[in-house]
């Protein structure tokens, strides 16, 4: 796992002196007490393993990076374990694989609904989406980083 | 003053009279700017945590595509465009296109081109995105204490107000709905307490978090920009509700 972390170029678990000052200052935590930054942290410098927690519950907001006073930047750490998890056959949210569902429809991450479209053309917005071929393009590189 | 406009995925398909606003607002502040139809989703981090390959090679794409300096409307596509930039700019050894956050232009235009201030101000609670906010080494604002969305209204005739959990996160990427929506209701609910008439944001999906539990309208900075530099409120989505306060006061 530290390996993996390294090569993916996020942060050092190993720096970590347990001080908590990510999780004092993780929203997250303040509402679910489960997840914790710095047991993330821990379970990987201290076992080498994947933690017990949901990455997914993360906000992203980065403020335990920030707060950190060694720069482990745990933030990072949570995106890598996230894909780790992934490509390890693990679930991601719902709502996330149907945004890159999406993209692979019309290069955008929500879609264009007959309601927004007539929106874009009351206010003489110009057409959203990409052509064909720069869809063929998103396409081929969704499929090459392992997107079924 | 030339740029290319970069609105991200949620503007473009969801909110089209956010569009029209920032639109609106660049031609009224004397910013000509051209758009790039082809350039996709920046793929921000729900997506680089799934696949970084797929997050940097989408944005390779996307960087071929913006070769002038790019202004962004929404801060999350701000922050992935300029990691994703600066990474596969370093392993070319080239330079990356430069990039703007739209309050930060605005903010600069602001000080040359006086806005019409033709009514009395609103109350604003501003909902700092995370993504502007954060790593404070990318040096857009003070991240304790940020003053670049504040200042704007100030000059555009609204009145910002303060707020309990202000620098907050509002929970926009948080993939659970109940705790996501536990910390956009904590927001809304104080921004509301503190008389706040509506919420202003620079990032989509801050919009997106806060709207549905928000009992006052949240909007994008650019349709305050738009209505105060004498936009069509019907175009800009501007609420009616707001627009029936502006004149009382
Ligand atoms: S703030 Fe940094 S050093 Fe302290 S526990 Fe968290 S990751 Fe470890
Ligand atoms: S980035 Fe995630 S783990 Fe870090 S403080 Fe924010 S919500 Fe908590």
């Amino acid at each position: 796992m530290i390996e993996t972390l390294r090569k993916k170029g996020a942060g050092n678990p190993l720096k970590c002196v347990q001080c908590g000052s990510c999780t004092s200052a993780c929203p997250v935590t303040l509402i679910r007490e489960d997840f914790n930054p710095r047991r993330i942290v821990g379970s990987i410098a201290r076992f080498n393993r994947l933690p017990d927690q949901d990455p997914w519950l993360c906000s992203t907001c980065s403020l335990c990076s920030e707060r950190c006073p060694q720069a482990v930047n745990p933030f990072s750490i949570i995106m890598v374990l996230r894909s780790v998890l992934y490509e390890n056959g693990g679930e991601a949210p719902l709502s996330i694989l149907k945004m890159v569902e999406q993209v692979r429809e019309t290069g955008l991450a929500f879609p264009l609904t007959p309601e927004s479209r007539e929106k874009r053309r009351l206010l003489c917005l110009p057409e959203a989406g990409l052509s064909e071929q720069g869809l063929s393009e998103v396409r081929r590189i969704l499929r090459e980083a392992g997107f079924k | 003053m030339s740029l290319t406009l970069y609105l991200g995925c949620v503007i473009r398909t969801v909110q089209p009279e956010v569009e029209k606003a920032v639109k609106e607002t660049l031609s009224r502040i004397g910013v000509s700017f051209s758009e790039q139809p082809e350039a996709s989703c920046c793929a921000p981090s729900w997506f680089f945590s799934l696949s970084r390959e797929a997050w940097l090679r989408l944005n390779e794409r996307n960087m071929r595509l913006l070769n002038s300096t790019v202004v962004t409307a929404c801060d999350d596509c701000f922050a992935s465009l300029s990691d994703a930039f600066r990474i596969i700019a370093e392993s070319k050894g080239v330079k990356p296109p430069g990039l703007k956050p739209f309050q930060t232009l605005l903010l600069e235009r602001l000080r040359e081109v006086k806005p019409r201030l033709g009514f009395k101000g609103l109350r604003c609670a501003v909902q700092h995105s995370c993504r502007f906010l954060r790593p404070a080494g990318r040096g857009l604002d003070n991240p304790e204490d940020p003053k670049t969305v504040k200042s704007v209204l100030e000059a555009l005739g609204f009145l910002p107000v303060s707020y309990e959990g202000e620098l907050n996160c509002c929970g926009g990427f948080v993939s659970d709905e109940n705790v996501g929506g536990e910390m956009a209701r904590l927001k809304a609910g104080s921004a509301e307490k503190a008389g706040a008439d509506c919420i202003v944001a620079t990032c989509s999906h801050c919009m997106l978090r806060l709207s549905p539990v928000s009992r006052i309208p949240v909007l994008h900075l650019g349709q305050l920009s738009a209505f105060s530099l004498g936009s069509d409120p019907l175009q800009i989505g501007f609420p009616e509700a707001l627009l029936r306060r502006v004149v009382k006061r």
